[in-house]
């Protein structure tokens, strides 16, 4: 013998069945179900309106398409699924050198042969270099860094790089426009007016004349 | 009653995956079928329970490259399926697709491991809803859009697996069996959780209306 419950849920299944096929055969009428909640049915056709299947951009299912055939290509060649760049590889602590940490380092090199210590090394070799990269270390290395050949410096990434480099170039632009006078007509007219305005003694017809000459000319 | 030599070959007959299945595994390359017919299905399911197209992009990922990894292993678990489930009628059997339950059930574990990591940056349900397709016609968007939000901000109030078997119900058009292999339930499980699903959205509609009719009245 069923439950209310169970009997109300195997109607709403019936009903949703019969939404799901009305919309199938692309039907405009959907089923009535006399003895189930209209409220249910309302909600259902709800949902079936408002809950509407959506599609990846075409740019995402090709690129992932590429990404799945390199895949296929790889399990096919009987290798993993994963590009062997993507593998993670042990880490390893690489310490920066410089001329007066050779001495330390050839201590360090002497115990650690192969130039770079797993995390597993030996405690000894780990503490030995990190007094070689202890910062009052590395402050005393400083004149030798600079001894080196200079690389450039860029602060605030190339964001801030290509800024600076368009107002240089500004700047140099503003510089050269102040060192040439401008020789077109509009720039003989400037020189004139602005030779009228500080010069008191050149008349002011001497200078629309200037003008006009110059224009014309 | 069927044969022992039936019984062998009537889950080849039901699949309707079945020969895409075998090609795939024979040579990977041939998955590009299975990815192109199940694309949607698994984005819409990832778009729904993450409300992010670029969460659903990851997460649909995540699912595809696992499917083909996992392909291999895939044979064993269609014959348990089969196996457990006897289809009610011949419709529904011609229905089946052990492939898209498998396929499901990854999405179901990419998805949820999203939402696990991903409850820090919550998207409202309009957002996501606003991001969808619509008709050209103004009126069409307006009301489809309308249409969208209310179905949306219904099923977002719903509890995480009443949501998932709408879901799979309303936008991947699974069929109850279908569901209960996919969420790990029974059969009858899923028919109470689609019916208190409906019932609680029947509420939220009604209080809505009544809200909107009281908004109107002041």
């Amino acid at each position: 013998m069923l439950g209310d419950g169970t009997r109300d849920a195997r109607r709403t299944e019936r009903y949703l069945d019969g939404l799901m096929a009305a919309d199938g055969r692309s039907a405009h009428e959907f089923p009535v179900d006399t003895d189930l909640d209209p409220a249910i049915q309302l909600a259902a056709r709800e949902l079936r309106s408002g809950l509407t299947r959506v599609y990846p951009s075409f740019r995402f299912e090709d690129a992932l398409a590429t990404r799945l055939a390199a895949g296929a290509a790889r399990l096919r060649s009987g290798q993993s699924l994963e590009e062997p760049g993507a593998a993670v590889v042990p880490g390893t602590v690489a310490p920066f050198r410089s001329h007066s940490a050779l001495g330390v380092d050839a201590a360090t090199d002497a115990a650690d042969p192969s130039g770079s210590a797993t995390l597993s090394a030996a405690p000894a070799v780990l503490a030995a270099r990190a007094r070689a990269l202890s910062p009052a270390a590395a402050f005393r290395r400083l004149p030798d860094m600079a001894a080196r050949p200079s690389r450039p410096l860029l602060v605030g990434g190339v964001g801030v790089g290509v800024a600076s480099a368009a107002i240089s170039i500004g700047a140099v632009y503003v510089a050269w426009r102040h060192s040439h006078t401008p020789s077109g007509r509009m720039g003989r007219a400037v020189r004139a007016a602005h030779g009228r305005a500080t010069n008191p003694n050149h008349s002011r017809r001497a200078g629309v004349i200037d003008g006009i000459l110059g224009v014309v000319s | 009653m069927l044969g022992r030599a039936e019984e062998g070959t009537r889950p080849a007959r039901l699949d309707r995956d079945r020969g895409l299945v075998e090609a795939a595994r024979r040579d990977p390359s041939r998955f590009d079928a299975l990815y192109r017919k199940y694309l949607a299905q698994v984005y819409s399911y990832a778009f729904y329970e993450l409300r992010d197209h670029h969460a659903a992009e990851d997460a649909t990922e995540r699912v595809f490259m696992q499917a083909l990894a996992g392909l291999p292993r895939f044979e064993e678990r269609v014959d348990a399926f089969i196996a457990s489930r006897v289809p009610a009628n011949p419709a529904e059997a011609a229905d089946i697709s052990t492939f898209r339950v498998w396929l499901f059930r990854i999405a179901r574990n990419v998805v949820a491991n999203e939402r696990r990591r991903d409850r820090r940056r919550p998207v409202s349900p309009l957002e996501a809803a606003a991001e969808l397709s619509a008709p050209d016609d103004v009126v069409d968007t307006a009301t489809a859009r309308e249409a969208v939000s209310e179905a949306w901000r219904a099923v977002a109030r719903l509890p995480e697996d009443r949501r998932r078997a709408v879901i799979l119900r309303f936008v991947d058009e699974m069929s109850t069996a279908e569901i209960a292999a996919v969420l790990d339930r029974s059969e009858g499980a899923v028919r109470v959780l689609l019916h208190r699903a409906l019932r609680s959205v029947a509420d939220d509609l009604a209080s809505g209306e009544r809200s909107g009719r009281l908004g109107r009245l002041s």
